[in-house]
């Protein structure tokens, strides 16, 4: 019944994000805006719903599941996008290198050293 | 016997067990593999659903309208990725100088990088809007991709892709800059290489799994509230 409960609450914030997103015509998706509206209501309610934390632990696992038939396209649409392939590919790889370089460096410059060595202090005690 | 075969490939239960069953076999050869970082466990499910629908000379069209019965649920479990975001609250609270600094930017750039290099080399506005949420979690970015119009299963592709060549470079990167701390580590695996840069980072300690999947969650939100709305502004 936990389950169930929480399942509805989940339900009920996508709904509720689907109604705002028409309402206001924002450019985000009804799911995202329920994951924000939920987000919202913990912070502000400081108590995490036992149920909303079941029916959670409950879906999350599946997400990769869920994606998959959207993934199986792919072998689909290779014709489709002929020609483009070789931009396609260079556009993640590369981007994907400066990116993930951008990132590290930008954590490097602004990433407090202190927490590090607490952190190496308690491994080794 | 051909009406029993059109009637099978017409009742979303098939279509719904064929994904069940492709997924955990995935799954199951994934272990086998020494769950392999280049090659995760949807990309092995999703080959043995392609697999199957050739075999069964199942349409993908026909196949994607009757699984929409459990892709239902995309919605209320992207719902729920509200509760370990907000699990991880205290880390946030606690650095949140550091992430305001790095977040938008190396969120934004994970994303313009891509974009940019397509659009250089030619690209029409349908690979780019299937490009630009690359670095995003799934869920979110299947949400992203519904406002800029775009292919859903080239993104998914460069998603995956994006994903395995994350846990790449932080490993060949953070030798070249000696970078070792954990943090830093998870952090850039979650934010370049959602989901699957998280499963990597979690192989490197508890720590480095918290942040990437602190990254996932702000790269995913912060993406979606801008992405569209410049997407909107560029005009594209």
């Amino acid at each position: 019944m936990k389950l169930l409960r929480g399942f509805l609450w989940l339900l009920a914030f996508q709904l509720l994000g689907h109604a705002t997103v028409e309402l206001l015509s924002l450019p985000v998706s009804h799911a995202m805006a329920g994951l924000l509206l939920l987000l919202a209501w913990l912070l502000v309610k400081r108590r995490l719903n036992e149920s909303v934390a079941t029916a959670s632990q409950a879906l999350i696992p599946l997400l990769a599941m869920l994606i998959m038939p959207g993934v199986v396209g792919v072998f689909f649409v290779i014709d489709e996008f002929a020609g483009h392939w070789t931009a396609i590919m260079l556009a993640l790889v590369v981007g994907t290198f400066l990116s993930v370089l951008t990132t590290l460096l930008l954590m490097r410059r602004f990433m407090p050293r202190e927490a590090v060595d607490t952190e190496t202090r308690n491994r080794q005690l | 016997m051909s009406e029993l075969h059109a009637s099978l490939l017409n009742t979303p239960i098939l279509a719904v067990a064929l994904t069940l069953a492709a997924y955990l076999g995935g799954v199951r050869l994934f272990e086998r593999l020494g769950r392999p970082s280049w090659c995760p466990a949807v990309l092995i499910g999703a080959l043995l659903t392609a697999a199957a629908l050739w075999l069964l000379r199942y349409e993908y069209i026909d196949y994607q309208r009757n699984v929409a019965w459990l892709t239902l649920l995309l919605g209320p479990a992207t719902v729920a990725l509200a509760v370990p975001l907000y699990q991880q609250r205290q880390h946030i609270f606690a650095l949140w100088k550091p992430i305001l600094c790095c977040l938008p930017l190396a969120a934004a750039l994970a994303a313009l990088y891509a974009v940019l290099i397509a659009w250089l080399l030619g690209t029409p506005p349908t690979v780019l809007a299937s490009l630009a949420p690359k670095s995003v979690t799934a869920p979110i970015a299947m949400g992203i991709l519904e406002q800029l119009g775009g292919s859903l299963s080239l993104m998914l592709g460069g998603l995956l892709i994006t994903g395995v060549l994350t846990t790449i470079f932080v490993s060949l990167l953070a030798k070249w800059l000696k970078i070792d701390d954990k943090r830093i580590l998870g952090f850039a695996l979650g934010v370049n290489g959602h989901a699957i840069g998280i499963v990597r980072a979690f192989e490197l300690g508890p720590t480095a799994g918290a942040f990437a999947s602190l990254g996932m969650s702000l790269t995913g939100i912060f993406t979606a509230m801008l992405l569209p709305l410049v997407w909107r502004l560029l005009g594209v």
